[in-house]
């Protein structure tokens, strides 16, 4: 993808020297990167590699154990790590998305898709009835479910349809970065594109920034501009991602790439 | 080298890429960390409006300069200097945003085979770079179906999605993808290996309308009739320090 990205864009997201521990066992070791405005950053490795720990931390659900997460907000740059729980919460709820492997984590199974989107929107102080309404009859459309369904409940929609729903009902807040953990595994490989092509729209459209947590070489190819390689807590490589994908150069990076057909 | 003027002096340099002593290796960890040597201190300039040939066997570092010009390939040591936008940038170094705008402004890449997104059509494909450049859609789309009617793709293909195309029409999308917007540097890695002669005529076209249009074209041709009719210098990589020799 060509991202449209100024030349030297201040960062939406800055991570210093974040780390977590679970008593002794290390979540991830001195994490540092920045995330432009557009820019989609993936985040690869494999399983208890450390990348939803980071993806956490980033999203407020864990507190790092050493390290800063900055955030630009209208105030100027403020550290998640240093703030308190009400300001934490507010820069969550209004500067991010996220969006989880599981549809049935991040949506209300039990109230109507329009009601997941909804529910967004007042949370952020929308009262209107029928603006919210509208918003969620627009959303639908953009990730592509037919705006039929806006009284259905999540629980009649197929895996991708819930996952659509999930990034519709955390863009509806037009947060400038969305926070992913694994949307396509689990998903069929054709299901699978059409979210992928949803979600580039989106980031053209929109000029979104996401962190990509995935595992999936060839999905990180097609949605990522930069990558972040993962082994035990720690990054061990980055670059663009046809540099990672083409040209890697740490050993666990070209294991990683070397075992997968085609990425 | 010594008595060339260097980047960033006032006497702005007439090339448009400059490759000082670049070195490249590919160490494969995981087999026996064999070292490969590509580049030992490569040197060359190229200037707009002229189109230089690499030539030499498989395996000389054809498509891997090409691949470093664009970025993809990280450079070990030595620079490769762009003028972008009027001044003299090291993409050997730069920053992911500089590499973003270089190769959404200055250099265009057609690669030996597209790498297509499932459920974006053909025509979407072959316009994207003119959408990142913020050209409307209608203009760009226009634009998109006069240059897939110019390869001889047929209109009830623009709105399929590329997956399901042949090779040759693959390539020829590919094609479309790299000429629609103008770059002042264009790097082709065998763009004719799998057209038929109409098509390859028509390449040949799009390659000597860019080159009037001050690009400055550096391929890598499998037939040496393909580029006999534009090319400016061919530069045998087989050999190192290279051999530069006019096109016979």
């Amino acid at each position: 993808m060509t991202p449209v990205a100024d030349l030297n864009p201040p960062p939406l997201l800055k991570v210093a020297h974040l780390c977590k521990f679970f008593g002794r066992h290390m979540g991830c070791h001195d994490i540092s990167f920045e995330v432009c405005p557009g820019e989609v950053i993936g985040v690869v490795g494999e399983s208890g590699s450390g990348k939803s720990t980071l993806l956490n931390c980033i999203a407020g659900r864990i507190r790092p154990s050493n390290g800063s997460v900055w955030f630009r907000t209208p105030d100027g740059m403020e550290d998640l790590c240093r703030c308190d729980e009400a300001r934490m919460r507010r820069i969550i709820r209004t500067r991010t998305g996220y969006v989880t492997q599981h549809a049935s984590q991040g949506l209300k199974m039990h109230i109507s898709a329009g009601g997941n989107i909804g529910e967004k929107l007042m949370a952020a102080g929308t009262r209107h009835y029928g603006k919210i309404r509208e918003a969620a009859l627009m959303w639908l459309d953009k990730v592509e479910i037919d705006p039929g369904r806006i009284d259905d409940l999540p629980s009649t929609f197929s895996g991708g349809m819930q996952q659509r729903l999930q990034i519709a009902a955390n863009l509806v807040t037009a947060p400038e970065i969305l926070l992913m953990d694994e949307p396509t595994s689990g998903l069929d490989v054709s299901v699978q594109a059409r979210l992928i092509d949803v979600l580039r729209k989106l980031v053209f459209s929109l000029n979104l920034s996401m962190i990509l947590v995935t595992h999936d070489l060839a999905v990180a190819r097609l949605l990522c501009h930069r990558l972040y390689v993962m082994k035990q807590g720690e990054i061990v490589e980055s670059g663009l991602s046809d540099q990672i994908l083409d040209d890697p150069r740490k050993p666990y990076t070209q294991l990683l790439v070397s075992s997968v057909l085609k990425p | 080298m010594k008595d060339l003027p260097m980047p960033n002096t006032p006497d702005t340099p007439s090339w448009i890429l400059n490759l000082e002593n670049i070195e490249k290796d590919f160490v494969f960890h995981h087999q026996q960390g064999t070292r490969m040597t590509v580049f030992n201190g490569f040197s060359h300039r190229f200037y707009p409006r002229k189109a230089a040939i690499l030539s030499g066997p498989s395996g000389s570092g054809k498509s891997t300069l090409l691949r470093m010009i664009y970025g993809t390939y990280k450079t070990e040591s030595g620079h490769i200097w762009i003028t972008h936008q009027g001044r003299q940038v090291d993409i050997a170094g730069a920053s992911p945003a500089l590499i973003y705008a270089l190769r959404r402004d200055t250099i265009g890449y057609v690669s030996q085979f597209l790498r297509v997104v499932p459920r974006v059509s053909a025509l979407d494909t072959v316009i994207e770079p003119l959408l990142a450049r913020g050209v409307p859609q209608n203009e760009a789309a226009d634009a998109g179906r006069a240059l897939l009617e110019r390869l001889h793709i047929p209109s009830t293909m623009w709105h399929l999605s590329a997956t399901t195309f042949s090779g040759g029409e693959q390539q020829r999308i590919n094609l479309a993808r790299g000429f629609i917007a103008p770059y002042p540097i264009l790097l082709l890695d065998e763009p004719t290996a799998s057209l038929d002669l109409k098509n390859r005529e028509t390449v040949i076209q799009l390659i000597t309308e860019a080159l009037n249009n001050n690009t400055c074209v550096i391929g890598v041709f499998h037939d040496p009739s393909d580029h006999r009719s534009f090319a400016d210098q061919v530069i045998d990589l087989s050999t190192q320090p290279c051999q530069e020799t006019l096109p016979s």
